[in-house]
């Protein structure tokens, strides 16, 4: 595997005036570029900036304006996927976007229901109100489903409930010390939050990581990939009530937990991302181990995988449920397995430079892409024959502490998009002197939640479980 | 109580990674189960409380809901370090816990995240001591 070359790789920051904000965002989407995020920052006394980003390859563009009063132009009608950022920001930040109405609260969590749903009437429509409290094992989160019979017209998700501040709380601390806020954001996503947080650190500080460096970040990366495939795969098994699948999915990821112990001291792989460096270390024999290993695991998937494709009362229960077409998924920004699944090939890994990813990577979409339960089960199993086929490469050789070293000037404004199991995550870190001025991280659940609360319009509501688990997303690291 | 427990999971702001483990613990490995001890869907059915995470002033009042629904004798468990108020990361404004400020808590499992095996042995004592 030859990993793609490193340059071509930039972050440019450009100045807007706020009455430009909305033509310098169309230029933008003109010139083909991709939304991926939008953050408030400046708090108090400081002066506040509204900043968009938008992806060109492996390079990132950051629009930045500063409002004139509490109010911008929105730009929610050219780009459907900033929805949530502006939400957000009128809720942390106070900012008002002009355009956007009604702005709904999405952080901030009135009594009245009224404020946050949207008014769905006519003969025969109620609510049914589930969470935040599940009756799985599941993180906390809302939903109020508006629905005639057992038909769902609408659903409005209310998440936040985990909202923990870590963004703000990160303020003001060392960069060194920042990552364990993006880490703990999301125990499922520890790695790709992480990695995303110390590659924005390092071209904040003008560092360029050496080759064992970004070797060992992508080991990690697709083990985290690997156990999530798994355990995802699980859950929508579990979803049509296939115990066995669940069971023989569920066995699969606890080896791949067992592994990642072995190999990092830790289950979830939970400190074993730094910036600036990396201190795994594995041996030739424990390399070759973990291959043996991860060769054993990829056979006991394909057989138990096949089982599954060839379970003709499985397949029918996950076949056209909860389609996400092409045009919703690109419209609503929709990233990872779930964007792939419904025909949109990207994937960030394509253009992660930073990382250690062949120069032919290339996305796995699934025949056909119908955007359905189905295809984003399948699109995970396509993955993980690519996973196991990365991993065994990456563990070729014994892995060595890699280091960061000097190339180029310090940065105003490090960005990183790295691809966690769910999608393209993206983390921002502005630097005040060698503190933390600004943290911001989107994660791949965040920018899929709105493409997920869509495709269940006009599903079964109790298909809302299975809907639900085929696109898996995080709560925390959307709460944060 | 005796014989079996029932365990009803509230996240209230956790990372995700307690629920893996709980998970894990019903799953083919460790299979719990086989002892006596199930996860229920209510805190109607429930003898155990398990709480993960922060507490967030969000979570805050689900949370007493979901202990005051249960039936009495319970038992409230810190699940992980969050819940224990071990290294907690986030704003003050936005946290209500740890746990301990806001429930009893009679079982304290430590770990980030405690590890399946863990949380088995620290239920299956809390099983032995009542049988």
């Amino acid at each position: 595997m030859i990993p793609s070359t490193p340059p071509d790789q930039s972050i440019e920051r450009v100045d807007v005036a706020a009455s430009d904000w909305r033509d310098a965002c169309q230029a933008a989407l003109e010139r083909g570029e991709r939304f991926c995020g939008a953050f408030a920052a400046g708090w108090g006394s400081a002066p506040r900036r509204w900043s968009a980003l938008f992806a060109d390859g492996a390079s990132t563009r950051v629009l930045s304006t500063v409002p004139t009063g509490d109010e911008l132009p929105s730009i929610v009608d050219l780009v459907p996927a900033a929805n949530w950022d502006e939400r957000e920001a009128h809720d942390l930040y106070g900012l008002g976007f002009d355009g956007h109405a009604p702005l709904l609260p999405l952080v901030s969590h009135p009594s009245d229901a009224s404020s946050w749903t949207v008014p769905v009437e006519g003969e025969g429509v109620f609510e049914v109100a589930v969470g935040p409290i599940h009756a799985g094992v599941i993180e906390s989160g809302h939903f109020r489903f508006h629905v005639v019979g057992e038909r769902i017209l609408h659903l409005d998700p209310r998440l936040f409930y985990k909202h923990r501040g870590l963004e703000r709380a990160a303020e003001g601390r060392q960069l060194a010390e920042g990552l364990a806020y993006a880490q703990r954001a999301c125990g499922a996503c520890a790695v790709a939050n992480s990695v995303a947080y110390a590659l924005a650190c390092e071209s904040v500080l003008g560092l360029a990581p050496a080759r064992e460096l970004r070797r060992a970040r992508t080991l990690l990366l697709e083990l985290e990939r690997l156990y999530n495939h798994l355990n995802d795969i699980a859950a929508v098994c579990a979803g049509v009530g296939f115990a066995s699948g669940n069971m023989a999915f569920a066995a699969l990821k606890e080896r791949a937990l067992r592994l990642n112990r072995d190999l990092s001291g830790h289950r979830f792989l939970f400190g074993s991302v730094e910036v600036g460096g990396s201190c795994l270390d594995l041996s030739a024999q424990a390399v070759d181990r973990a291959r043996g290993e991860l060769r054993e695991l990829g056979q006991d998937t394909a057989r138990v995988w096949r089982e599954i494709q060839f379970s003709p009362s499985v397949q029918a229960r996950l076949e056209g449920v909860g389609v996400l077409g092409h045009d919703d998924a690109a419209r609503f920004g929709a990233v990872g397995p779930a964007a792939r699944a419904a025909g949109v090939s990207m994937d960030t890994r394509a253009v992660s430079p930073g990382l250690w990813y062949g120069s032919s990577f290339t996305a796995a979409v699934p025949p056909g892409a119908r955007g359905d339960v189905a295809a984003r089960l399948e699109v995970r199993a396509l993955e993980l024959v690519e996973v196991f086929s990365i991993l065994e490469e990456l563990l070729r050789d014994p892995v060595r502490a890699g280091t960061a070293s000097p190339d180029g000037a310090p940065a105003p404004i490090g960005v990183a998009r790295v691809e966690s199991p769910r999608g393209e995550t993206v983390c921002v870190v502005e630097p005040e002197m060698s503190r933390i001025g600004r943290l911001h991280l989107r994660t791949g659940s965040y920018a899929n939640w709105p493409a997920l609360a869509f495709a269940t319009a006009d599903n079964l509501l109790p298909d809302f479980p299975l809907i639900n688990k085929s696109f898996e997303l995080c709560y925390a690291c959307s709460d944060r | 109580m005796r014989g079996s427990l029932a365990l009803r999971l509230v996240d209230a702001g956790s990372c995700n990674g307690c629920e893996h483990e709980l998970t894990a613990t019903a799953g083919p490995h460790y299979d719990l189960q086989q002892y006596g001890l199930s996860i229920v869907a209510s805190p109607r059915h429930a003898d155990v409380l398990l709480v993960t995470g922060a507490v967030t002033t969000r979570m805050l009042e689900s949370l007493r809901t979901a202990y005051e629904a249960m039936p009495e004798p319970r038992l409230v468990a810190a699940l992980g370090d969050c819940a224990l108020g071990c290294n907690l990361l986030g704003r003050h404004e936005e946290l209500a816990g740890p746990l301990e400020a806001v429930l009893p808590v009679d079982i304290r499992i430590p770990g980030c995240p405690p590890s399946p095996g863990r949380i088995a042995a620290a239920l299956l004592e809390q099983l032995q001591q009542r049988t």
